[in-house]
């Protein structure tokens, strides 16, 4: 009992007389659970959202059959119905449908459409049948009769019983909104039709997307899939509601996790504050520690003493993190979309839910930062020996011990290691820990560094008479280099951290931007609004469109998905014309590619992309099956090429190889060359003049470019956000350990004043101080950073999202954020140094603490 | 109460501060020990302390080593049968005097309701939930006396205490120590160069690079 | 008779694209057994009374209707829903003490749904009824709770409704449908339930009626019963009731078991409501008793047990009475029949 009033008296002492340093680990604490906690949150209630979506779509199968194209041929349904153990089949017909009053919007012009059998799907997805109106319920059958969520009715504007417009390949029909889907989710952008009169009026005769299968009671589901399997071969999947999920979750895993990466680093940065904070509050309190140990406290006590204010700062940080991270998420979402503007969720309304596990998982990372953070200082005061303690000037000696250079560069080692090592569940686990050994391995080294270059600055200076403030600061640099490192800790990591994120995005950019080069050689680009795998232009307009004038050249290009494996998305298939004589005049290659010279006789060359290559192993030379065509055809892998578009894989094949496989003519999009002279209004207008002008999506690649950089830049936001934070959190730590150690320092300044120093000229000492050392963070962390950065480029990126890029310095951006840290941590050091001095001098030197 | 047996202590090869230093206090005495500076006063009293160990010989308090001890073992000694001035004071800043005087009881567990009626016998009546930073050297040594004599310990272990004062308070202050020392029936040991403050000992010493000899020149009262 | 669940249905096709009913049409046969595509609806329905080998009693009730939606005449897709087949399966066991009844609908298509033409060949995925050459009918329907398979074999002549099949349902001639009733089938089979078969002998009754247009707009519902009688005779008789109260239309038959038919006029038909018992699910009440005269007979039906209401709003979204029933002449049991009585939770429309 006794013991615990002196450790409450201890604390609140403590922290009445600091709280500026209490503030700031609190709120480093705060922050970093804050970030890594909204981020959560927000990944999940999108993620979350999307699946309850999509699981909303495929209602309470038990299985699903789809094809390794996105359509299949309907016969498989009468089959499926009468398949042994089959109680309920389904059908699904679902693609998207582009409308046109909505074309302004580049991205976001297309409602999803499901053609469903209403008699079937009545006990597998309730949720999708359309309310008519009362009474008349077969309404749902008529040929014109479309129903749309509630979403998508505020979205387009429509009630029941208006006209719906929406362009099937060059033409646009009317349907009538027949009613609602009061169950949809909210948000959730749906409508629903008959599937006799969807495969009808927008062309998929014969097709189905899925069926949706309802098996007998005491159908061993197992056993039943392995069967169904093997009965449909290899064209079929057979996939259970869960695959469904892991798809689902695949899509956005990488871009989660690497969210969820960056707001560890954020509370990262926030550990080296807490050890800053700590380590300083516990080197000012050598003298109290040493007294209580005089007095009669134990190690052990002590000990306690210390864990149990960094426990406390930890609960109070924690908490608050945790709230603020709630309010962060809710405005988020409530402002940005459970995307945040990355679009990888694109049209659901997620909710947030407050989830209790992760809580109390966020609350003891936060916990576990603030206690790493306390817990080598608690350690160390409990070691002291309190006779020295308790005289003056100890402080050095007490802290050189912590330089631990053996410890870096076993930091440094495992960083190295790490980097050789490959990726974990497909994820760059090894990528983040030698980020994270690199700095911790940074930061241990960084006393060693600072010792050395300042004592070298001294002796260069020591050679010509400098002022007496340039004196103190560098002596007191060179001499005292424990002290001073640990106030760049933060700066050291926040900096490295930013220097690596703006190479990192820099180099992703200017990569983009030339693929982006590449992969638009034509002027312009016409699409047929898109319906699905189905290509929107026939020969006799492709005819059409090759015989207009004023054009150079004229290619067609078809696109398709296919599914290789039911747990991942769907890859793209390319066919278009390929510079055979050399491919990489078509395609953005890699060094990855065999000539086609020197390809064998007899074969279909494709070329893939990294993805490809990561994912499903098709290495260059290897001959892989692809569901093209009747039956699987084999196809050897002539080249891998870089696409920042597809993160799931895409593959290129020559048009003429496709058309001879598929007997499909058929093309989605147009590359169209100016000849010279001719004027983009008067293409345009040749363009629109013909039978099908108005269906046709026209893009300039100029248009196309600024748009795929604008979507770029809006989806690395969120990374900008994470370093302002970490930026924050860095000078947070510069302001808590420069208010603390001037504190320290007072009787120093007191001696200085009363030996006729100026005040200004001690401020003067402080920012030179607070600069230089900046400036050496600044200098070490741009090394770190760029180490870091290499990391991310060459490991982290290729490894979560399968593509490699080039590095890029952006030299501009980093000067200016070198600059204005400098500045910053000169004026956080000049403030918190500035009442140091504004007290007594003569009481000052008399002070003993 | 306590005995120093052959107690020997260098600081590295060059500095041999005690050598073959032997001596007998009895229980409440109070002494006061003198000797040039460097000769090692502070260290002795720090190996009486337990804060520190000597490279050979013995240090018994009441018949026990205090060498045997192993840290937590010392310190508890430390907690409970002595107390200590300082020259510096050593009063925590962020405590208040009721607090800081406290402190020792605290480590006890022991209850502090004798905390008022310490700091009424050391001249500060009504003063106790003041900070240290309104107090003056002299008061604050008050507090540290206070602080040392809460508890009831055995020995009192001062060094230097009156080394930051004035004359006028360094003389009110010795002879408050003495009285405390006294009233509670303790043993001490003041480690001072001040003439006039070892006068206020029972005896005075003098360490020297032979040992603890009683100084012939000067006797108290 | 019967008609139902689509009965439900607004008439948003208009009924110029069907065929007309007429009176001077002949039916002929084996071609009338099967469908007619060019009329809007029709429906093979099965009623009857069996008996398990431990006497008890138990009532079923099969029907299959095709309905043509009026709708994708010209689509091309094999999904497309031009014609529904819709199956309803009940059974009255008074053990039980409330009406089992299952129900499917499907668009015909894919040869899982179809009614064909010729002779009477309906199925609904696994659910099927078939007429064989020699006229015997074949039941094979299998729901999640019971099932029945049945063959029904006919012991009479089959029976042409009215003038010569032409059944007129209200004051217009074109208020009408052809209508022809094979009574006293005598039924062998089986009737599977927790997954155990029980065998099963009965007599049964079975209607095949189409038409395009049935009920007159004053309509409110009718009563309808069919009942193999002990002699060897059989019974059908119907009123359409008014929506304020009284009659649109009725009609009875009456065939002994010689073979000679009596009808009567819609004056000469009345049916008298004894007690009525109200549904625990919809609240609709029902007159489960009956008193019917046909000019100079009266009939008194008595239900097998009051709760044979079928509720298919989760499906078909008709509600109606469809219950086993026995008759009596003058106090004295006359005969087996089956009651149906429709349009008592809301106004049917046709």
């Amino acid at each position: 009992m006794k013991t615990a009033s002196l450790s409450r008296w201890l604390m609140f002492g403590e922290w009445r007389a600091h709280y500026v340093q209490l503030l700031a680990v609190i709120l480093a604490i705060a922050l970093g659970v804050a970030l890594g906690f909204s981020i959560h949150l927000i990944n999940t209630a999108a993620l979350n959202e999307f699946s309850a979506a999509s699981k909303n779509l495929t209602g309470q199968s038990d299985l699903q059959v789809h094809g390794k194209q996105s359509m299949f041929d309907e016969e498989l349904f009468p089959m499926l119905v009468q398949y042994q153990g089959v109680e309920l089949a389904s059908p699904v017909l679902e693609f998207d449908v582009v409308v046109p009053e909505k074309l302004e919007n580049r991205r976001d012009h297309k409602l999803k459409v499901m053609g469903i059998d209403m008699f079937r799907a009545t006990e597998i997805s309730p949720d999708l049948l359309g309310v008519t109106e009362e009474g008349n319920q077969l309404d749902g059958l008529s040929d014109d009769a479309i129903f749309l969520s509630p979403a998508a009715m505020e979205w387009l504007q429509v009630e029941r019983g208006d006209a719906l417009q929406l362009r099937v390949g060059l033409q646009t029909i009317t349907l009538r909104v027949a009613g609602g889907l009061v169950r949809a989710r909210a948000g959730q952008r749906l409508a629903v039709m008959d599937i006799g009169v969807a495969q009808w009026r927008f062309e998929y005769l014969g097709l189905l997307s899925r069926i949706e299968l309802k098996l007998a009671p005491g159908i061993n589901h197992e056993t039943f899939k392995v069967k169904l399997d093997d009965t449909l071969g290899e064209h079929y999947f057979v996939t259970e509601s869960i695959e469904q999920d892991a798809r689902v979750a695949n899509m956005s895993r990488a871009y989660r996790v690497n969210l969820n990466m960056l707001a560890l680093m954020a509370l990262f940065t926030g550990t080296f504050l807490v050890f800053s904070t700590q380590a300083l509050s516990i080197i000012r309190r050598r003298h109290q520690f040493a007294l209580l140990r005089v007095l009669g406290m134990t190690r052990h006590q002590l000990l306690r003493q210390v864990i149990l204010e960094g426990i406390i700062l930890g609960i109070i940080g924690s908490l608050l993190g945790l709230a603020f991270g709630y309010a962060i998420a809710a405005t988020a979402i409530h402002f940005l979309g459970g995307d945040l503007g990355s679009s990888f969720f694109p049209g659901v309304q997620a909710n947030i839910h407050f989830s209790p596990l992760a809580a109390i998982i966020f609350f003891m990372v936060g916990m576990g930062v603030t206690l790493l953070g306390t817990i080598v200082p608690a350690w160390e005061a409990a070691q002291a020996k309190p006779a020295p303690a308790l005289k003056s000037g100890g402080e050095e000696m007490a802290i050189s011990k912590r330089s631990m250079p053996w410890f870096a560069i076993i930091c440094l080692t495992l960083a190295m290691i790490f980097t050789q090592l490959p990726p974990v569940f497909e994820l760059p686990i090894f990528g983040y820990l030698a980020i994270a050994q690199l700095l911790v391995g940074g930061v241990a080294l960084m006393p060693r560094f600072a010792a050395w270059i300042f004592a070298f600055l001294m002796r260069i200076r020591g050679q010509n008479n400098s002022g007496a403030v340039a004196t103190l600061v560098m002596a007191r640099l060179a001499n005292a280099p424990h002290q001073a490192s640990i106030a760049l800790g933060g700066v050291l990591v926040s900096f490295s951290l930013m220097v690596a994120m703006a190479i990192m995005v820099t180099s992703f950019r200017v990569s983009v931007e030339e693929w982006l080069g590449h992969v638009l050689p034509a002027d312009l680009y016409v699409k047929a609004a898109s319906i699905g795998d189905q290509g929107g232009f026939q020969l006799n307009e492709q005819k059409a469109l090759a015989d207009l004038p004023g054009f150079a050249r004229v290619d067609f290009f078809r696109s398709l998905q296919l599914i290789l494996d039911p747990v991942r998305p769907e890859i793209t298939l390319m066919a278009r014309p390929i510079d055979m004589s050399d491919p990489s005049n078509t395609i953005p290659m890699t060094d990855a590619m065999i000539a086609s010279t020197l390809l064998p006789q007899d074969v279909i060359p494709i070329w893939v992309s990294e993805a490809m290559v990561d994912l499903y192993g098709y290495d260059v030379g290897k001959y892989v099956t692809l569901p093209v065509g009747m039956g699987s055809q084999q196809f050897f892998v002539a080249g891998v090429w870089r696409d920042y578009g597809r993160q799931f894989g895409a593959v290129q094949m020559q048009l003429t190889d496709y058309q001879t496989l598929t007997e499909d003519y058929s093309s989605n999009t147009v590359g169209l060359w100016l000849q010279p002279g001719t004027t983009a209004s008067k293409v345009e207008s040749v363009l629109r003049q013909l039978p099908f002008g108005d269906a046709l999506e026209i893009s300039w690649s100029g248009d196309i470019r600024t748009l795929s950089l604008q979507i770029f830049d809006r989806s690395f936001a969120i990374t900008y956000l994470l370093e302002m934070v970490a930026v924050v959190i860095g000078l947070l730590g510069v302001a808590a350990s420069f208010s603390a150690q001037t504190l320290a320092r007072v009787k120093e300044f007191g001696m200085l004043r009363h030996i006729g120093v100026k005040r200004r000229q001690i401020l003067a000492l402080l920012a030179a101080e607070g600069g230089l050392l900046t400036g050496l963070g600044i200098m070490l962390g741009f090394v770190l950073g760029w180490s870091i950065s290499l990391i991310l480029v060459f490991i982290v990126n290729p490894q979560s999202f399968h593509w490699t890029m080039q590095m890029h310095l952006p030299w501009g951006w980093l000067t200016i954020i070198a600059a204005v840290m400098l500045v910053a941590a000169a004026i956080t050091a000049l403030i918190a140094g500035r009442h140091a001095i504004s007290g007594s001098a003569v009481r000052a030197v008399r002070e003993d603490w | 109460m306590l005995e120093l047996r052959d107690i020997n202590k260098a600081y590295g090869e060059q500095r041999q501060v005690l050598v073959d230093l032997s001596y007998r206090l009895k229980a409440g005495d109070y002494v006061a020990v003198m000797g040039d500076s460097g000769v090692g006063k502070s260290t002795l009293l720090n190996l009486i302390a337990g804060l520190d160990t000597p490279d050979s010989g013995e240090i018994l308090i009441d018949g026990v080593a205090i060498s045997s001890l192993d840290d937590d073992a010392a310190t508890q000694l430390r907690r409970k049968d002595f107390g200590f001035v300082f020259q510096a004071f050593h009063i925590l800043p962020h405590l208040t005097l009721v607090q800081n005087i406290a402190l020792p009881l605290l480590l006890n567990d022991a209850s502090f309701e004798l905390v008022e009626q310490m700091l009424a016998d050391v001249g500060l009546a009504g003063r106790g939930h003041d900070f240290p930073r309104q107090l003056s050297g002299g008061e604050l040594q008050r507090v540290a006396i206070a602080r040392a004599l809460i508890h009831r310990p055995k020995l009192v272990l001062a060094d230097e205490p009156t080394g930051n004062l004035d004359p006028d308070t360094a003389h009110d202050i010795l002879m408050l120590m003495r009285q405390e020392i006294k009233a509670n029936g303790a043993s001490g040991i003041i480690v001072t160069h001040s003439h006039a403050a070892a006068a206020t000992a029972d005896y005075v010493l003098n360490l020297t690079k032979h040992g603890l000899q009683p100084a012939t020149s000067e006797h108290s009262e | 008779m019967l008609l139902i669940s689509l009965l439900a249905v607004n008439t948003f096709a208009d009924t110029a694209k069907f065929k007309a009913v007429v009176p001077d049409y002949t039916l002929t046969f084996p071609h009338d057994y099967g469908v007619h595509d060019d009329f809007r609806i029709e429906w093979w329905y099965i009623t009857g009374w069996l008996e398990t080998e431990n006497n008890k009693p138990l009532g079923f009730q099969v029907t299959f209707f095709r309905y043509a939606t009026g709708q994708n005449k010209d689509n091309p897709s094999r999904f497309a829903a031009k014609y529904l087949i819709i199956a309803h399966l009940a059974l009255s066991d008074p053990a039980v003490g409330k009406l089992m009844h299952e129900e499917k609908t499907a668009r015909e298509g894919f040869d899982l749904a179809y009614a064909k033409q010729g002779n009477t060949d309906v199925k609904l995925d696994d659910w099927a009824l078939v007429r064989e050459e020699d006229g015997r009918y074949l039941v094979d329907m299998q729901g999640s709770d019971f099932g029945l398979q049945l063959s029904l074999t006919p012991t009479q002549m089959m029976l042409l409704q009215d003038k010569n099949g032409f059944s007129r349902k209200g004051p217009k001639s074109e208020q009408a449908s052809y209508y022809y009733s094979e009574p006293h089938l005598s039924v062998t089979g089986t009737v599977i339930r927790h997954n155990k078969p029980v065998s099963v002998t009965g007599r049964a009754w079975l209607d095949h009626e189409w038409s395009s247009e049935y009920l007159d707009p004053d309509a409110d519902g009718w009563d309808w019963v069919g009942a193999n009688l002990d002699d060897g005779s059989s019974l059908m008789a119907f009123q359409i009731r008014r929506k304020n109260g009284g009659k649109v239309w009725a009609y009875a038959a009456l065939r002994d078991a010689s073979g000679h038919v009596v009808f009567f006029e819609p004056e000469q038909v009345e049916f008298t409501p004894i007690r009525t018992w109200q549904s625990p699910h919809t609240d609709a009440v029902y007159p489960v008793a009956m008193r019917i005269r046909t000019d100079e007979i009266v009939w008194q039906l008595t239900p097998l047990f009051d709760d044979q209401e079928l509720d298919s709003r989760q499906s078909t979204g008709t509600v109606y009475w469809e219950g086993a029933v026995t008759l009596s002449k003058d106090g004295q049991p006359a005969g087996q029949g089956y009651l149906e009585l429709t349009g008592y939770v809301q106004p049917l429309e046709m």
